[in-house]
């Protein structure tokens, strides 16, 4: 190969752009036949000095591997408190709650948003049942109640993994700022009953532990 | 606060709480002096001695705000907008459980007035036929009976001294103050002292100024604005050249605040500020009180 350079170099000086197409043409080794036939879109052999030039993945530390292990598993909460000249809040729960669920929605979203913009990692980002709420008005001539109307009430839970203790008093009040009416908000810490509470009942298997330790 | 049904719900803000307002064992002056990460285990001999060191006293203040409690006005354009949009969503929505209930009435009507009118292929009796436009007879009558609050008083917009003015803005709490030689217009303020933290010299400072059984909550541990003066020149010494004051930033849950407040004070717009605080002080204090 080398020896093909130098050849080169004294022949074309100034066509060093089109070396390959001169290759091709002027040297049609044996030891080499694909150069013939490749075309300059093609991707080099291997013992191309550039070869692998724009590799980049390889110098990125190993993450990429974790991420997707853990996608089947289930996804444990991450508590950080994180205690330096900057202390961090650890898992937050924003959560939304309102009437209307078009307006709960939107808001929830836009406090996503606001999240990713001011580069606040969020952990998750759920909802949890809704709530009926039957109103009962009373009759004006009688004892009787009458169904006056559903209220469903929507909650969504916007979850914080860390949020730094400087950035908390700004993005605190702009949310605040900026909540529609008929939304109600509360931001509160993560606890490990709010992890469990987002679970069904399993009464067959508390029946059968319950039976068990009987 | 005795308000009148208002004609926008209003909304709440319940349940901030106060969460690891005591992890920082040092306080704001410890923060910002040490330069290598907080070990608590540091003695607070470190912290003395910082501070014999620098001439510049600290202050903590308030920058308490009450919240907008009904939305604002729209403008022209956002009205039309908001039209546009009502239209158009009227336009492609579906029809709901009620008007359908009317539109069977209403065949069933007809159908009743026709010719060929067999009742007894009717499933239901006459009750369910008055229903329905029963109902929203009587929706429009509550409706009408339902008077809601006026949305702007003007004479309360004019008092400055009341929590209730401008319910459409937000507004922040100014007290006027004893600082160095005059009274002035400012956020209220307190000196900071040995052994508490930076929000509870802010909090002293509210509770100072205003009477108690107001429901406060501070939205965070940390300042979210400093302004630092110094002092005239008579009044300059070894140890003093100047203050810094942090602004804390908090909120005004429940209540109006104060009967009786030992100062005078006053709830502002942000445009309004202008007119109150010196200039230099205006600057920095513009910077983070939001006008949304």
């Amino acid at each position: 190969l080398v020896f093909h350079y130098t050849q080169l170099q004294v022949t074309f000086p100034q066509q060093a752009s089109i070396l390959n197409q001169s290759l091709c043409r002027a040297t049609p080794s044996i030891q080499h036949p694909m150069w013939c036939t490749a075309s300059i879109n093609e991707r080099q052999y291997r013992d191309m000095p550039t070869h692998g030039i724009g590799r980049w993945r390889h110098l990125l530390p190993k993450q990429a591997v974790s991420l997707q292990n853990s996608k089947k598993k289930d996804r444990n909460q991450q508590k950080e408190l994180v205690s330096a000249t900057d202390t961090a809040y650890g898992t937050l729960n924003v959560k939304v709650s309102g009437y209307d669920m078009t307006v709960v929605e939107h808001y929830s979203q836009y406090i996503h948003n606001l999240c990713n913009r001011l580069n606040i990692k969020v952990a998750e980002s759920y909802a949890l049942p809704t709530k009926s709420t039957e109103v009962l008005l009373m009759h004006e001539q009688g004892n009787k109640t009458y169904v006056d109307g559903v209220l469903k009430t929507h909650q969504r839970v916007v979850q914080l993994s860390s949020l730094n203790a400087s950035l908390c008093p700004v993005f605190v009040d702009v949310i605040l700022k900026n909540q529609p009416e008929g939304v109600q908000l509360s931001v509160q810490e993560h606890t490990e009953a709010d992890y469990q509470a987002r679970f069904k009942a399993r009464p067959e298997l508390e029946g059968l532990i319950a039976q068990i330790n009987q | 606060m005795a308000a009148p049904c208002r004609k926008m719900a209003s909304r709440s803000f319940p349940q901030l709480l106060c969460y690891f307002s005591r992890i920082a064992v040092g306080s704001g002056a410890c923060r910002r002096f040490s330069v290598t990460p907080i070990d608590r285990a540091t003695p607070r001999a470190s912290t003395a001695a910082d501070r014999a060191t620098s001439p510049w006293s600290l202050m903590a203040a308030v920058c308490l705000q009450r919240l907008p409690v009904i939305t604002a006005d729209c403008s022209p354009i956002e009205q039309r907008f908001k039209q546009m949009l009502q239209q158009m969503e009227l336009e492609k929505s579906l029809v709901s459980d009620h008007e359908l209930r009317l539109m069977e009435d209403a065949e069933r009507m007809s159908r009743r007035q026709a010719d060929d009118y067999d009742s007894d292929e009717e499933d239901r009796g006459d009750q369910e036929i008055m229903m329905t436009q029963d109902l929203e007879d009587t929706w429009e009558q509550r409706l009408k009976n339902f008077q809601p609050a006026p949305r702007v008083r003007a004479d309360v917009d004019k008092d400055l001294s009341s929590a209730q003015r401008c319910l459409a803005d937000s507004l922040v709490l100014l007290a006027e103050q004893q600082v160095g030689a005059e009274r002035l217009w400012l956020l209220p303020q307190a000196a900071w002292q040995e052994g508490e933290t930076l929000r509870q010299t802010a909090e002293r400072a509210l509770d100072s100024v205003t009477a108690a059984g107001v429901k406060v909550t501070f939205l965070g541990n940390a300042p979210c604005g400093v302004y630092k003066y110094k002092l005239p020149k008579a009044a300059r010494t070894e140890g003093s050249v100047g203050r810094k004051v942090f602004f804390f930033k908090a909120i005004l849950a429940d209540g109006a605040p104060g009967s009786a407040p030992t100062a005078p004070l006053l709830w502002v717009k942000k445009s309004e500020l202008q007119k109150y605080l010196k200039p230099s002080y205006m600057m920095k204090v513009d910077r983070f009180i939001l006008n949304l």
